[in-house]
């Protein structure tokens, strides 16, 4: 299967490659829920002082996938509503790294290495590529697909990281090998000649294990369910296939070499609102509060905990960086209202379709608000969802079958292999919904056609 | 503009839940959202969306729709101008009366019906004419279906086709003979009754009987027809605008001129007595408006790209055939008729291929 799809949105608020250390803040919201984890196992006590790389929860669902203290500090595990509070920070110190686990570093096989990146916090990295969880530890997967792309609005930049941490990339990648035995390993990147590409493919010249995969640098083809099925791995397989980036290769470096828990993250932060997108090496709690004041340029903005086309919106509830965080998205709300727009010109408006007159300028990136930009109406069967999707479904025809609550048709468009990607709901003239449809009528079709595969004990 | 949408929020109570006028809501809500783009905002992920919405759309439509109406009203006279509004206002208020019934907003698609409708219909149609057939075309045409989105027809050709067969003589002789020298008839208003003016016959008519008009006519638009359908240059410039916005799709256009061009090349190999060059069948009548103006109306034609193709084909096709071995000099109307009927069997063939592609992907 070929690539296929795709558009790329040209938003401003790009990060540079630029990375501000934060200091460390004196209290750490820590949230027991991220987007893929609940860590509801406590292991810790209201009170007590914990060591730097020290377990404060786990994730039973998630092969017990710890929450790790990034620093020392005292619990407080009731002040705030599920989050794990960490006072009285101490400031980083390189001694004071937690040695509870009594793993030698001279393991050899790949599985117990494996264990290892899972207890001092690397594991998270990892992301089954078709169901976007959490892979099983103990299962060897039947191929690696390794990506330095983050094509959606706005992610970290891979490259600008592969650049900084060239000798630690390399190393990741002998280190990744380990995990695994025979597996292929797929190092994606973009297909445009740069000094930095050249770079590392000259370095991996002898490294049989390790496939280049080109790819035009259009959003989604960074998702890992679209490289895996465009490279032919299928899927529901017993091995499954991991999906990695460039920070979780940093990660697995770090974990593997010096056998110290990873506590820091690297996350971006960008978009329209933000006065100086770019990275911000922090570790997970830092309280969001802090993180936004100063740093937005409007009044109503909205912070997004992901990417700007899938990522959610963090409620006043979430209080820190969850652990899972790679970056936040800020856009303004809102909030003017244009008078006659649909009959002006559109000088300053990027679109799918060619009929605004951004056309006759050179390339420029758009200042985007919430703005839903338009009423919602009939599906008016343009077909422009059709022509971006990646997976190769008919989000139209989807739509109309749900429309006429026709669940089993939908299971027969395949409602299944949508990656969940946005673009459908991005491009409808109609302002349609088509991404949460999906989502929610692929939850309801597991519910009600298939109640048995779901829960297994029945 | 502060102190418009003061006024709009100043009186938006009336038409809310309770209000005096809360009938016309609908109204109330479109002239608002046609003034000032709705304070909306996103819910879900994506939190940001394109520009395009479906009122650039249609307008979209209406702007390249704008050379054909110039260059009418230039060749056929201020007339022209009553038959669209006369088309605006009929057809607007069926379209009102069901938002209001509906509980609905009202529709943008009703901006491009209500003006496609005027420009196929002969200039010195009495205007009752053009009413009754507006209003017939979009209350069978779309409403009944229900609404915009839902209808299998296009309503404009519902509206033509109905007047066509109630009132045969009125639809096939009000034609206005064009005036070329400068200021055309642009500053005249020409009734039927005004009979210097009125012409006898269109240049297909006219050719059955022989008698060929000149290509650059065509091409320029000064012969008699249809309001909009006469200038090829027009439409074809209005058509590719619409082709480049990827407001109507190409496949569509391409593949109803290209089977039109193929068959009438081998045709008029045959017999070319009988069957006029292919050109000249290209630029005359309304196939070129039909084929970018009203085979494109995306809810009418199939979705899929393989059903657009063959959509096109057939009415590239049947165009032909009824122009030359039938008694009707102009065929475009019902074979794209014939086009939307086949539309969504074509559709299903094509997605029951796509599906069982799809069947074996992992």
């Amino acid at each position: 299967m070929k690539l296929r799809g795709g558009y790329n949105i040209l938003l401003k608020g790009r990060p540079n490659s630029e990375e501000e250390v934060l200091c460390d803040p004196e209290i750490l919201y820590l949230p027991l829920q991220s987007p893929r984890f609940n860590f509801s196992e406590l292991c810790v006590e209201d009170g007590q002082q914990v060591a730097q790389g020290q377990i404060l929860a786990k994730d039973p669902d998630n092969f017990f996938v710890p929450l790790l203290a990034p620093r020392v500090g005292t619990v407080r595990l009731q002040s705030v509503e599920s989050h794990i509070v960490l006072e009285n920070i101490e400031q980083k110190s390189e001694e004071a790294i937690a040695d509870s686990k009594e793993i030698s570093v001279q393991e050899k096989s790949a599985e117990s290495k494996r264990k290892k990146l899972l207890d001092y916090g690397a594991w998270q990295f990892f992301y089954d590529a078709f169901e976007q969880s959490l892979p099983d530890p103990a299962k060897a997967p039947q191929a690696i697909i390794l990506s330095i792309l983050r094509l959606e609005p706005f992610g970290i930049n891979g490259d600008a990281i592969v650049q900084n941490n060239l000798p630690d990339f390399i190393a990741g990648l002998e280190k990744l090998q380990s995990l695994i035995e025979y597996q292929p390993v797929y190092l994606v990147m973009p297909d445009t000649k740069s000094e930095l590409t050249r770079y590392v493919r000259e370095k991996i010249k002898g490294k049989a294990w390790v496939e280049f995969m080109e790819v035009p640098l259009r959003y989604p083809f960074d998702n890992f369910t679209v490289l895996a099925r465009s490279l032919g791995l299928k899927r529901g397989s017993e091995n499954p296939v991991w999906g990695i980036r460039a920070e979780g290769l940093l990660a697995v470096n770090k974990v593997l070499s010096n056998s110290q828990p990873y506590t820091e993250r690297i996350i971006s932060f960008a978009g329209p609102g933000v006065k100086i997108p770019k990275h911000l090496k922090t570790v997970p709690g830092y309280p969001i509060d802090q993180l936004i004041s100063d740093r937005v340029t409007c009044e109503e903005t909205r912070v997004i905990n992901g990417g700007i086309l899938t990522g959610e919106t963090v409620t006043k509830k979430t209080k820190g960086i969850d652990s899972e965080c790679s970056r936040f998205t800020v856009l303004c709300e809102h909030t003017e209202r244009e008078f006659m727009g649909f009959a002006m010109p559109g000088f300053g408006k990027h679109s799918y379709s060619n009929s605004f007159m951004s056309l006759v300028r050179r390339k420029f990136r758009e200042n985007i608000t919430t703005d839903l930009r338009g009423e919602q109406r009939p599906c008016v069967a343009c077909g422009f969802c059709e022509e971006v999707c990646p997976a190769g479904i008919m989000p139209h025809f989807i739509h109309k079958l749900l429309y006429q609550n026709e669940l089993e048709e939908v299971e027969k468009h395949r409602i299944d292999l949508c990656v969940g990607c946005g673009l459908c709901s991005f491009v409808c003239p109609s302002k349609l919904e088509l991404g949460k449809q999906f989502s929610d009528a692929h939850d309801l079709i597991r519910e009600e056609l298939h109640p048995q595969s779901s829960e297994p004990e029945e | 503009m502060k102190f418009l949408l003061k006024i709009f929020d100043k009186n938006r109570h009336h038409f809310e839940e309770g209000g005096k006028l809360r009938l016309f809501k609908p109204v109330f809500d479109a002239t608002e959202n046609f003034h000032f783009s709705p304070a909306t905002r996103t819910i879900f992920a994506p939190h940001l969306r394109d520009p395009l919405d479906v009122k650039r759309f249609m307008s979209t439509v209406i702007v390249a729709l704008a050379p054909c109406v110039l260059l009418a009203v230039y060749f056929f006279g201020l007339r022209v101008l009553a038959v669209i509004f006369v088309s605006y206002a009929a057809g607007g208020i069926i379209e009102v009366l069901f938002a209001v019934v509906r509980k609905e907003e009202i529709n943008e698609g009703f901006l491009v019906t209500g003006l496609l409708f005027p420009l196929i219909l002969p200039p010195a149609i009495p205007l009752w004419m053009v009413a009754v057939g507006v209003m017939f075309g979009v209350l069978v045409g779309k409403e009944l279906f229900g609404g915009t989105g839902r209808n299998l027809f296009n309503p404009a050709l519902v509206g033509r086709c109905f007047l066509a067969i109630a009132y045969p003589k009125a639809m096939s002789s009000n034609w206005i003979n064009p005036v070329l020298e400068f200021p055309g008839r642009m500053t005249q208003y020409v009734t039927s009754l005004n009979t210097d003016a009125i012409s006898a016959a269109t240049p297909l008519a006219l050719a059955k009987q022989g008698n060929w008009a000149g290509i650059p006519n065509l091409l320029f638009g000064n012969v008699s027809g249809s309001i909009g359908e006469t200038s090829a240059i027009a439409i074809i410039a209005g058509g590719i605008f619409l082709l480049f916005t990827r407001v109507a799709n190409w496949r569509t256009v391409v593949g109803t001129l290209g089977s039109f061009a193929a068959l009438g090349f081998v045709m008029h190999l045959a017999n070319p007595q009988i069957f006029g060059p292919v050109v000249w069948h290209l630029l005359a009548g309304g196939l070129l408006f039909g084929a970018f103006f009203m085979a494109t109306d995306p809810v009418s034609s199939p979705i899929t790209n393989g059903g657009k193709w063959i959509y096109g084909t057939i009415i590239g096709v049947v165009t032909l055939l009824i122009r030359n071995l039938t008694g009707y000099v102009e065929g475009v109307m019902f074979a794209i008729l014939l086009g939307n009927i086949a539309a969504p069997i074509l559709d299903e063939i094509i997605v029951k291929i796509r599906l069982r592609k799809l069947k074996n992907e992992r």
